[in-house]
């Protein structure tokens, strides 16, 4: 390890350090981290074992999102069965029944075409139920076959690996451009590297098209009736997104009622004393409460009811709070995003989209106190023979100002590394090469970064750095 | 796995409404058979009506019944996949430090997409991305994003509308394409020519390598356009090519030169020379194609492989040993993404270490600006505080040798 190579004049603890014969040596030798790892944590096999089971920590929604979507997909097919029959046990025993009391042949033959036609409408049904579970089912074992082919790769170095990481890339980014409602280039990109199996670009488009019938739409419709068809998973997650919905709608109808009134002339009673009077207006809030008093009054926020009904008093306009923030048009953006909230939780989706977790922990593994240093040289610009750091890369710098960085308990340098008389660091070879090639003349040596015409020194100004 | 690929073949195979929707067939042809009947014989109408009960009732039934196949093969898959999962819990937002920054995760993106030359996926991108521009949300180290928002706004914006990057990069694929697909080096060479000095400046030997292997080409018979021609004119267009391109390189290359010239003795026979390495060398196309990669992006500040890769990888690499550190870290009520430094080791291959690191022996802690290695007299290298801790401002014994040295004799050291 201490073998001087060919700076040996410059090797400064043989030829200055005396060393008392009576004690031990202090000097350990240097350590050449780049090339062993010396913490006994880490060999250079256990840091390039590839454990596919841990990697697995970002693929769960991978495999859960397909499961839960063909669980729905058969709770829908369950429920037009189970409707179905109930529809036409009781049309044909009445039927019968007609038929025994004195209906005639064509009243019977009329009713049986109507069951066979609701009969064909359900079977069609079905079977785009079907089509939809197999298409899902398929999907769901390409990615068990993407999975299983990571199982097959047993190191990190491996090219078999980086392809697999490569498309997994595309998944993340695929996933977080479905997430900002990104369609276009979430398809193109799904299509382009043929990964369609493997992301779920139609259950994202159908949950981005309910957010923005909220958040620009200004419509309840649309996610009520996504809360109808995962009634059941709703329910055990227990969430507040219908009652939520309810209430806007109650809200909606209340504000048309006041706004109306206007044009009825009945509602200028002054402050917080309204009364429900005739006209327009008026029959708008008794709807309103009638809608209320089905599908508020059995919350259990008494508050929230209290405020509710308060706003049949106050009219959006007067500004009085705890009504005017009911009134207020923030509350279809609180809407829309508690919807993709119970949206993702209830599809096992994670809140936040797997490429920011996956870069959050990259960034700061990666990451080291010369990323965003003031001082030090700039090194990576000026040298062919190290690659530029992807922190110190234009794409990642600003993103990774912030995370923290990585933490070392051992140095990573060069082998060998040689102090020349300018301040600046190399390692032998690197020196060696450089001034073998530019034809330095011996007994001498040249910087790399100081270039061909670069200042030369005598071989024994330079010094070797002891890197423990 | 093998448990659930088998379950999902088996929800593929018969678990599913397959059976259910015979049924249903079944049932709708009860009701037609009745009223061909009905039609045929009239008068019988109530009794075929009622004969026809019983026997619709039990179709659905079985309709229904039919339902449990993939009832429970759906059920037993979401057990499989439990086991599977079982202590791998979906990442919290506590393991996001980014949401704060949208516009640089996009910026990020559209670099990314424009450098695996997916042009058009990145210009419908930036066109999304720009007519519905993402919200900033609250992370661990941000609480407040909209403070920063309209700056970051700015910053991505140049990349964002930028077409000089998807020029760049047009450019380096078109160079690529040629040396791949085409065999041509000639739009390499000229890119390499333009930037000599550069070249020269960092180190890089991609001139010479593009120019060597055109005169590797034309010997062995290929014209400048990568085209075969009369194999006997070869080691003479070589030998003409050599002349008039390879002046530049007689200094820098001279023993590279040289062995060139030297094959020219073998021109009749080179594949039984000692010079046959250079002459059929599969990956040379790969090789110059790659360190023509790299140096082109260099050039840019950029890395050859895509950051946004890169960090993913070591981003799954890294996130078990995080996730392990967050559980631990929780009853502390601190998150890892707001610390100054990781409070862990993360174990990464080699090839993922881009700088070097300097961790003080004396101290443990790693070199900072502010706190720099420095080197005493004897060669050791400790860093500043660890240095002033020592020394006191006087002289000091080395704690790894017995060499005494004053302070002001040490100097930083630039890794
Ligand atoms: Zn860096
Ligand atoms: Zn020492």
């Amino acid at each position: 390890m201490t073998t001087p190579r060919w700076l040996l004049c410059s090797h400064k603890h043989q030829t200055t350090t005396p060393r008392p014969n009576n004690t031990p040596p202090t000097i350990e030798p240097p350590q050449h981290a780049r090339t062993n790892h010396s913490n006994p944590l880490f060999t250079m096999a256990s840091l390039t074992k590839l454990n596919a089971d841990s990697h697995l920590l970002l693929e769960q929604p991978l495999l859960r999102f397909p499961h839960d979507l063909s669980r729905r997909n058969f709770k829908t097919a369950q429920r037009y069965l189970e409707n179905g029959t109930k529809e036409l046990t009781t049309t044909l025993a009445k039927a019968t029944k007609a038929a025994s009391k004195s209906a005639s042949p064509a009243a019977s033959l009329e009713s049986l075409d109507a069951m066979i036609q609701k009969m064909q409408g359900m079977k069609r049904k079905l079977e785009g139920l079907h089509e939809e579970e197999l298409r899902i089912h398929k999907s769901s074992k390409a990615r068990l076959q993407y999975l299983q082919d990571l199982y097959d790769v047993q190191s990190l170095d491996d090219v078999k690996y980086e392809d697999w990481s490569q498309k997994r890339l595309v998944r993340l980014l695929v996933d977080y451009l479905l997430r900002e409602g990104y369609v276009e280039s979430a398809t193109q990109l799904a299509e382009s590297k043929g990964v369609n199996d493997l992301v779920d670009v139609e259950a994202f488009v159908a949950c981005h098209r309910i957010e923005r019938s909220l958040r620009e739409g200004k419509r309840t419709a649309e996610a009520l009736k996504w809360c109808m068809e995962n009634g059941q998973g709703l329910k055990r997650l227990g969430g507040m997104l219908e009652f939520e919905l309810r209430l806007q709608q109650y809200i909606e109808m209340v504000r048309q009622g006041h706004e109306a009134g206007i044009g009825d002339g009945v509602n200028g009673l002054g402050d917080g004393g309204m009364s429900l009077g005739s006209g327009n207006g008026a029959s708008r809030l008794v709807e309103a409460r009638l809608y209320a008093k089905k599908y508020l009054s059995a919350s259990d926020d008494f508050e929230l009811v209290g405020r509710a009904a308060g706003l049949l008093a106050y009219r959006p306009w007067d500004g009085v709070e705890p009504y005017a923030s009911l009134y207020s048009t923030d509350r279809w953006n609180h809407l829309a995003e508690m919807f993709l909230d119970t949206h993702h939780t209830l599809f096992s989706l994670p809140v936040r989209p797997l490429l920011h977790i996956a870069l959050s922990a990259g960034l700061s593994a990666l990451k080291t106190p010369s990323c965003h240093s003031t001082s030090s040289v700039p090194i990576p610009i000026t040298s062919s023979s190290t690659p530029i750091c992807p922190i110190c890369s234009t794409e990642l710098k600003e993103l990774a100002r912030n995370v923290p960085y990585a933490h070392h308990t051992k140095s990573i340098v060069e082998s060998d590394l040689m102090m020349l008389p300018n301040g600046n660091v190399c390692g032998s070879d690197e020196l060696r090469v450089f001034n073998e090639k530019v034809g330095t003349v011996a007994g001498w040596v040249r910087d790399p970064l100081g270039g061909r015409s670069g200042e030369a020194w005598k071989e024994a100004a330079v010094q070797k750095v002891y890197i423990l | 796995m093998d448990e659930l690929r088998e379950q999902i073949e088996l929800l593929q195979g018969s678990a599913n409404l397959a059976t259910s929707i015979d049924d249903v067939q079944k049932t709708i042809e009860l009701l037609t058979a009745a009223r061909a009947k009905i039609e045929t014989e009239p008068h019988k109408a109530p009794i075929t009506l009622a004969t026809l009960q019983s026997p619709v009732k039990a179709s659905l039934e079985v309709a229904q019944k039919d339902l449990k196949p993939a009832y429970f093969g759906l059920n037993k898959y979401g057990k499989a996949l439990d086991k599977k999962f079982k202590d791998k819990p979906l990442p919290t937002a506590e393991n996001d430090a980014l949401s704060s920054h949208p516009h640089l995760i996009n910026r990020a993106i559209a670099m990314h997409l424009l450098r695996e030359g997916q042009f058009s996926v990145a210009s419908t991108f930036i066109d999304e991305a720009n007519r519905n521009p993402p919200h900033p949300e609250p992370t661990p180290g941000t609480p407040n994003p909209y403070l920063n928002d309209s700056w970051e706004k700015d910053l991505a914006k140049d990349a964002l509308d930028s077409k000089k990057l998807q020029q760049h990069f047009g450019a380096m694929y078109h160079i690529l394409h040629e040396l791949r697909q085409q065999r041509n080096l000639r739009p390499a060479i000229e890119w390499a020519r333009e930037r000599s000095d550069v070249l020269e400046a960092r180190g890089s030997n991609l001139e010479f390598e593009l120019c060597r292997l055109q005169f590797v080409c034309l010997f062995v018979g290929q014209d400048e356009n990568g085209h075969m021609t009369e194999s006997a004119e070869g080691p003479f267009r070589a030998w003409a090519y050599a002349r008039s391109e390879f002046g530049p390189f007689q200094i820098r290359y001279a023993k590279e030169v040289q062995q060139l010239m030297g094959s020219m003795a073998y021109w009749q026979n080179i594949v039984d020379s000692p010079y046959r390495q250079y002459f059929y060398n599969e990956s040379a196309w790969e090789e110059v194609a790659l360190s023509f990669t790299r140096e082109f992006c260099s050039l840019l500040g950029l890395s050859a492989d895509s950051p946004l890769y890169i960090a993913t990888t070591a981003g799954a690499i890294a996130l078990p040993t995080l996730l392990k550190l967050q559980n631990i870290m929780k009853e502390k009520r601190t998150e890892w993404t707001t610390q100054n430094e990781l409070p862990v080791e993360i174990p990464l291959p080699p090839s993922y270490h881009f700088h070097s690191i300097f961790v003080c022996p004396v101290s443990k802690e790693q070199a900072t600006d502010t706190n720099p290695p420095m080197m005493m007299p004897c060669g050791h290298v400790i860093a500043k505080e660890s240095l002033d801790r020592l020394s006191k401002g006087a002289r000091f014994k080395c704690p790894y040798c017995p060499n005494e040295s004053h302070p002001r004799d040490a100097r930083t050291v630039f890794l």
